[in-house]
């Protein structure tokens, strides 16, 4: 990547929090938003909770006609966006055709199909529009219809890494020099297919998710937006903006292993986290600490703290490796997004954050998994990695 | 939105569809220009009329055993029987290559949707009983890709991408990127797609199979692309060579005459390829009539990730030294203007 991609503009909209500052807070404080889910009715299933957005009214935000025409990821996102939008001061000081949206995107209109697929099944009649934001780059053309964006329109689907890997192209259509800015970031809604899914699979911890403890049993869903704005730092600058932060540099691969689990010695976790080291031309002894994609599965953590152990050598139980989906819930198509968001924002308030939801120190997770609470911290370089079904990886490093 | 390539090239190509498996057949159908679309199953709509592109010629069993075909979906098979016709097109052999430097950016827009209805059925009508956990990891858009680079071994960047339209192109713009970045050194790109009842029922709902949905189509087309000096030390033959990728995200009301100039070359193509509603974009780039038009999509179904189909079709026709232009189009962007050249040889 040449030259400094800076991050001008911060969004997020989910159970952690609403907007920027109280989901600040909720990092700070340490403040655990899973709990019971009333979207859907989740009581034929083991695990009960997730990181449902409360509370929640489109028209707080939308006028009927506009919320109506929006599914609730959409509806996430667009608050999301306009955040960040507003926080980078970006559109008017470059051509509409000069900023794109770059979107990460996972079951994205599902909750709604779901209801028009239920009615088909029984036999029932479907009101069509439940169908209108069914497959996932629905939300970048509403992103890019709201606010104007019309120089690059592209959603990534990788399931859970696909939000951070928008970010990463993002940064790289802004290195190209082919976008002046690109918001990009991802959104994602529950929905019964995902919440049936990882139940099926027996990988959803009936209580809130403790990654990295003794005794987790998986994962606890979740939902919401985040995205960034990134512009070149110098164009940004000149244009008086404030630099929250840089996305380094970024590496996705396929780990080419299995559809669901990770490979088993950390390798290719490994591997993927040192490109993009490479990328961002930063030394492993520079980084401070690690957002870890930290599901709470048992295997996943496992083999994340293997890859630790590969990259930072006798160093790894000096890198904090943390997870803020004990937080947030995994947010899955927006997980990378959120996570990014927190990285940016823990780097800025001078914190890491901590891992929720101790329950006890697992043997084969022997690391710092900063399960102690928030500490305060001058490193100024984090890395966040998000890995996905199909084997599906992405690491990105932040710096502020 | 424009960028020059670092002169990569084509060197391997396959596609699946309604038009045929394998190139062979493709090119037989764009010789013949038959429209292979057929009628749309009277039971599945109650109602005749409609046409669509169904693979028909296509049996999973000539390409991989029972066992395994029933651990992938429809799409994931079109994927990865695809990428697989598209390396020994390139003659490329697993052994012969680093994984780490091979990758896949597919586009695919209706990946995942078959399983996911087959899961939510299943729960809809018997609760938990109804749920059938190995249908559930392959409801992700990207298990063509993945599916994809597990069973050839690419470690590589992999990434798939949905964009309307133009997903095929989308990602192909992503496939370029990354070699010219030397995060790899062969990208598989194009796009896949497959086309269930379900898919026409929610194209009827949304009364969208007499415009954007009339005559859809499945399958895959897929292209191995490498930096020129890369396939020439590994002595490959060339079938083409990529120029300038341009793309509009959305057209600003008012101001699309901007969005459309920033489509337009700097020469005229000798052949156009139309693929998405390109043919129904009422402000395309100015294009002498005269040049002629290729649009596969006519002939074999469009799709979301049907560029790939297009893009395949378009090197099949297309004469060394020649000059195309490959247009995506989706109704509310994105746009793109892709420019090939046929043959080995090194454009200016």
């Amino acid at each position: 990547m040449t030259g400094k991609i800076a991050i001008t503009g911060i969004g997020i909209f989910c159970a952690a929090g609403k907007e920027r500052v109280s989901f600040t807070e909720s990092l700070l404080t340490s403040k655990c938003a899973i709990g019971p889910v009333d979207l859907f009715d989740v009581s034929p299933f083991p695990a009960q909770i997730a990181a449902q957005v409360r509370d929640f009214d489109p028209l707080d935000h939308f006028d009927r006609k506009t919320a109506g025409r929006l599914m609730r990821a959409d509806q996430f996102a667009l608050i999301a966006a306009g955040e960040a939008l507003e926080m980078s001061g970006v559109r008017g000081h470059y051509g509409p055709y000069d900023i794109g949206v770059s979107t990460g995107a996972g079951a994205a209109g599902m909750y709604q199909g779901e209801l028009w697929l239920e009615g088909v099944v029984k036999g029932k009649k479907s009101h069509p529009s439940l169908l209108r934001g069914i497959l996932p780059d629905r939300t970048a053309t509403a992103i890019a219809g709201q606010f104007g964006l019309c120089g690059y329109q592209g959603s990534i689907t990788t399931a859970c890494s696909s939000s951070a890997t928008a970010i990463g192209w993002g940064a790289d259509l802004i290195a190209t020099g082919r976008l002046s800015a690109c918001l990009c970031g991802g959104t994602d809604a529950l929905s019964l297919l995902t919440f049936a899914g990882f139940n099926s699979l027996k990988v959803v911890d009936p209580e809130p998710c403790s990654p990295f403890s003794i005794g987790r049993q998986g994962i606890s869903l979740g939902e919401g937006a985040a995205f960034l704005v990134l512009e070149n730092e110098a164009q940004a600058l000149n244009r008086g903006a404030r630099v929250y932060g840089y996305i380094a540099g970024y590496a996705i691969a396929g780990e080419s292993y299995h559809m669901t689990a990770p490979e088993p010695t950390g390798q290719e976790s490994a591997r993927v986290i040192r490109c993009a080291l490479e990328n961002s031309g930063i030394t492993p002894d520079q980084v401070g600490w690690v957002n870890a994609h930290g599901t709470g599965t048992p295997l996943n953590d496992v083999v994340e703290s293997k890859a630790m152990r590969l990259v930072f050598g006798d160093r790894a139980g000096s890198v904090p490796l943390v997870s803020t989906k004990a937080m947030t819930g995994h947010c899955l198509g927006a997980a990378g997004a959120i996570e990014i968001v927190a990285t940016a924002l823990a780097l800025n308030a001078g914190v890491i954050p901590s891992t929720l939801n101790f329950r006890g120190k697992d043997p084969e997770c022997d690391l710092d998994y900063n399960h102690g609470g928030v500490k305060k911290s001058d490193v100024s370089v984090a890395i966040s990695n998000s890995f996905a079904f199909g084997g599906n990886t992405t690491s990105i490093v932040i710096s502020r | 939105m424009s960028g020059t390539n670092n002169d990569i090239v084509i060197t391997g190509i396959a596609a699946i569809s309604a038009g045929g498996v394998g190139i062979g057949q493709l090119r037989e159908t764009l010789k013949q220009g038959k429209c292979m679309l057929t009628p749309v199953p009277e039971d599945i709509l109650g109602e005749r009329g409609h046409l669509w592109g169904k693979a028909g010629d296509f049996r999973v069993g000539d390409f991989m055993p029972p066992l395994k075909a029933r651990k992938l979906d429809r799409c994931s098979i079109f994927a990865t029987v695809t990428a697989g016709m598209a390396l020994k097109d390139a003659g490329i052999e697993r052994d012969a290559v680093i994984p780490e430097r091979v990758g896949i950016a597919l586009g695919c827009g209706f990946g995942g949707i078959a399983n996911s209805e087959e899961f939510l059925r299943g729960y809809f009508l018997k609760s938990t009983d109804g749920l059938i956990p190995m249908l559930f990891p392959n409801t992700v858009p990207n298990a063509p890709a993945s599916n994809a680079s597990i069973e050839h071994g690419f470690k590589g960047p992999n990434v798939t991408q949905v964009q309307r339209f133009c997903s095929a192109e989308s990602a192909f713009l992503m496939a370029c990127r990354f070699l010219e970045e030397g995060r790899a050194d062969i990208m598989l790109t194009g796009g896949a797609d497959d086309l269930t009842p379900i898919m026409i029922h929610g194209f009827k709902s949304l009364r969208q199979l007499r415009s954007h949905a009339t005559g859809f189509g499945e399958g895959s087309g897929i292209l191995v692309l490498e930096r020129r000096e890369h396939a020439l030390r590994r002595g490959a033959a060339i079938r083409g060579s990529v120029g300038e990728i341009r793309t509009t995200g959305f057209l600003m009301p008012g101001r699309e005459a901007e969005g459309i100039a920033r489509l337009k070359g700097n020469a005229n193509p000798d052949i156009v390829s139309l693929s998405g509603t390109a043919a129904e974009l009422p402000h395309i780039p100015e294009i002498p009539a005269d040049i002629p038009r290729l649009d596969v999509g006519k002939l074999v179904g469009r799709s979301l990730a049907m560029g790939g189909v297009a893009m395949v079709a378009l090197l099949l026709t297309l004469p060394d030294g020649k000059r195309a232009l490959h247009l995506g189009v989706s109704p509310e962007g994105p746009y793109f203007a892709i420019d090939f050249f046929g043959g080995p040889s090194v454009q200016s």
